[in-house]
């Protein structure tokens, strides 16, 4: 009956009801955005990985990451790599992590240095590398200094030319940018610092393509087996270790954020409930007249809130998929997961319980409501 | 008319309360940001800093230490050392790399430390030696804490195993722990014998720095030579322009939230006191005065959550560093000084809708109940 009486109440002042569905929807939002700033990290970093087509990758012995580790292979490693059973081709790659120096602004980027695979998979403007000197990079990069295709991409004093702008080539807070092997060892020489080569990273990781019908754990147990200065891992493996990395890094500051976007939920929805409360003070006074006991005015009040924090949610969703779109937009290094099906189902749970909570801290003023203002007028 | 809003706005109890907490939180979300790339990027200048060089000497191309890499041949520093001026020279090899504690990977700064070095090492220590031998690594307190580990234990750096023999304190960084082994053992794993990644140089006393990186880029080719404020500048700047988009569309996310709680504060008081706006009109208060009164219920409403987020943030920031030393939090006064002013936009927009509502109150309406 209660109930009910709320619902016709919402009917009667939709601008509130409405009101109150965004202020709700706006906190459900910051909870999405920043479980979805987690998952984009780790899905970015596995996604640098596993999308580098490999199905074994080849690093130095001892080196189990990827995307922060240093790994220099022996030049002969290709070479014992092939001769390997059941390895149809082993693709050199090399990372090198470099500053990116422009219009007074310097960025991070990791050069990817490929040969036969390895390369950008996602090209959003121009072209793949085809001749010397090109380079394809991040679409973080082309818009923080914005650049565009056929633009010239100058790093340690060597001029590239931008062939292409990728997508989904950033990990870790920096983008990606990706070059021939021919342009390593001109960017080497002509960019002055000839003198020390030899000090240089040449070769990184062996991408390694196995032989159909063989499986790619037993090729990588057999790599590692006869060749002891490398180590061979799936490149999911790889992944979860880079992932797990970063979740040592970064674990504690997401936590700690995604527990301040709850409490600001919890306070959030208990001001909402109890300016509702402060409302229908009459009503709900009338109530207790009429005989209804507290259990059945706090039910009444419990179920308004999960009621509204349920019709907020699609709103939420809303909300965080155009924050994360301004985020991508802007700075489009990050990867915004807000709406996964799996997280939303976390959040909505989540965020009942946390409505609850606000629920129960606004039900203090609805058991010290004194039935004789029912008869005391509005 | 503003004695008015002000008591109603007091009226609203636990409501106000509430009101002003989220407010505050969603400050203190802000504020949180903005203190972890702060604390961040000062501790990634932290090695630079406390190494206290004159000038720093890389490779070519290079101009900091943070994500990036530099390999110098060790002659270099024999030269460098012969130029007039020059008091000590010292050099480092430098690898961002990955530990393995058990189990467990932290990303680490490595640094290679040749002889004894008298300033490159660590600056202060919590136990055991400064200066690690071959086989031997010297890791911050913190990270040792964090992993139980204690001296004698051993960890992982690449294919090698290393015993702990001392503990640095002012080392630690959730980004970049300083982790000290020998040159001869760093130079190993990255098949780098003969190079040095950075020589830091020392002037004599009255030699003017500038004339000192002058004379050294005269001497040498293929170096970059910093003196040692700019290094701690660019490292500094670049840990800073990696959050600046991230950091203002925080601003923006956490001012947006708090503009709706502050909306809906200042909505819901309006809407419930309609009755005393139609008096207010009706006995011939002004619509500008009665928006006055909103605007200062907004203004109040987000100047208290401002205050209250700052205070929160100074309680809870140092307790929260004391409990996660892996967060390193720095709050600047520029940093809340720059928000407080963004927070009286939040105020003003705040009352734009409650505003509405007001202009719409009819005077007449007094007399109809």
């Amino acid at each position: 009956m209660i109930l009910r009486l709320t619902l016709k109440r919402f009917k009667a002042d939709r601008l509130r009801f409405v009101f109150m569905l965004i202020a709700i929807a706006a906190v459900i939002a910051l909870v999405l955005v920043l479980e979805g700033f987690r998952a984009g990290i780790y899905q970015q970093i596995r996604h640098i990985i596993t999308s580098r087509g490999a199905d074994i990758i080849v690093s130095q012995a001892g080196i189990s990451n990827m995307i922060a580790s240093r790994s220099v292979l022996p030049q002969l490693s290709r070479q014992w790599v092939e001769e390997i059973e059941g390895v149809s081709r082993a693709n050199p790659l090399t990372t090198l992590p470099v500053i990116y120096n422009h219009s007074n602004r310097r960025t991070p980027v990791f050069v990817i240095v490929y040969d036969t695979l390895g390369g950008p998979k996602q090209i959003a403007q121009g072209r793949g590398i085809e001749q010397s000197r090109e380079i394809v990079i991040d679409k973080s990069l082309a818009v923080i200094y914005q650049l565009r295709v056929g633009d010239e991409f100058i790093l340690s004093d060597y001029r590239f030319r931008i062939a292409g702008i990728s997508e989904n080539t950033a990990a870790f807070f920096a983008p990606f940018a990706f070059i021939t092997y021919d342009d390593l060892l001109d960017l080497y020489f002509e960019s002055d610092i000839v003198g020390d080569i030899s000090t240089l990273p040449l070769l990184s990781f062996l991408l390694v393509e196995i032989r159909p019908g063989y499986s790619a754990a037993a090729v990588a147990g057999q790599i590692e087996k006869q060749i002891p200065e490398v180590d061979a891992w799936l490149p999911q493996t790889l992944a979860a270790n880079d992932v797990d990395m970063s979740r040592e890094m970064l674990g504690t500051v997401f936590q700690l954020m995604i527990v301040i976007a709850y409490v600001i939920s919890v306070l959030v929805i208990s001001m909402i409930m109890f300016s509702s409360i402060q409302n229908r003070v009459h009503e709900l006074s009338v109530f207790k007249a009429m005989g209804f006991n507290r259990l059945r005015l706090a039910r009444a009040v419990i179920l308004e809130t999960l009621i509204l924090t349920l019709l907020s949610l699609p709103l939420a969703s809303v909300f965080a998929w155009l924050m994360a779109d301004l985020i991508e937009t802007v700075a489009p290094v990050y990867l915004i997961l807000s709406n996964q099906p799996e997280l939303l189902l976390r959040t909505l749970v989540a965020a009942l319980i946390f409505a609850l909570l606000g629920a129960i801290l606004s039900l203090r003023t609805v058991f010290r409501l004194d039935p004789a203002m029912a008869f005391r007028g509005s | 008319m503003i004695r008015w809003s002000i008591k109603s706005l007091f009226s609203e109890g636990p409501g106000l309360i509430a009101s002003c907490t989220g407010v505050a939180f969603a400050f203190l979300l802000v504020l949180f940001f903005m203190a972890i790339f702060s604390g961040e990027s000062d501790r990634i200048t932290a090695y630079p800093k406390q190494v206290d060089a004159d000038i720093w000497v890389m490779q070519k191309g290079v101009a900091n230490m943070h994500m990036a890499m530099s390999q110098l041949w060790d002659w270099k520093e024999d030269r460098i050392r012969a130029i007039e001026g020059v008091a000590s020279t010292e050099s480092i090899l430098y690898l961002n790399g990955v530990m393995n504690i058990s189990g467990r990977e932290w990303f680490s700064y490595i640094v290679g430390l040749r002889g004894r070095p008298e300033h490159t090492g660590p600056a202060r220590m919590h136990s055991g030696k400064p200066v690690p031998a071959r086989g031997e690594v010297v890791i911050p307190d913190v990270l040792a804490r964090l992993s139980k580990l204690k001296i004698g234990d051993s960890i992982q750096i690449v294919d090698r195993a290393f015993r702990v023999v001392g503990l640095s304190s002012g080392t630690f960084s959730m980004a970049n722990s300083i982790v000290f082994v020998s040159y001869d053992d760093l130079a190993d794993i990255m098949s780098a014998q003969g190079s040095v990644s950075y020589i830091l140089v020392w002037a004599k006393k009255g030699v003017d720095s500038k004339a000192l990186v002058r004379a050294i880029n005269n001497r040498l080719d293929k170096v970059n030579v910093l003196e040692q404020a700019q290094f701690i500048q660019n490292d500094h700047h670049l840990a800073m322009q990696m959050g600046v988009e991230i950091i203002a569309l925080m601003t923006l996310i956490g001012s947006a939230l708090a503009l709706v709680i502050i909306a809906f504060t200042s909505y819901a008081i309006v809407s419930r006191k309609k009755r005393d706006l139609a008096i207010a009109r009706a006995v011939g208060f002004r619509s500008r005065q009665i928006y006055l009164g909103v605007l200062v219920q907004a203004l109040l409403l987000t100047i208290f959550g401002f205050i209250l987020a700052a205070l929160l943030s100074l309680l809870l920031f140092p307790l929260i560093s004391l409990l996660a030393p892996e967060i390193a939090l720095n709050l600047e006064l520029a940093a809340i000084l720059k928000l407080a002013a963004s927070t009286l936009l939040v105020a003003v927009l705040a009352a734009l809708w409650p505003a509405h509502q007001v202009a719409r109150v009819d005077p007449v309406s007094v007399f109809h109940d």
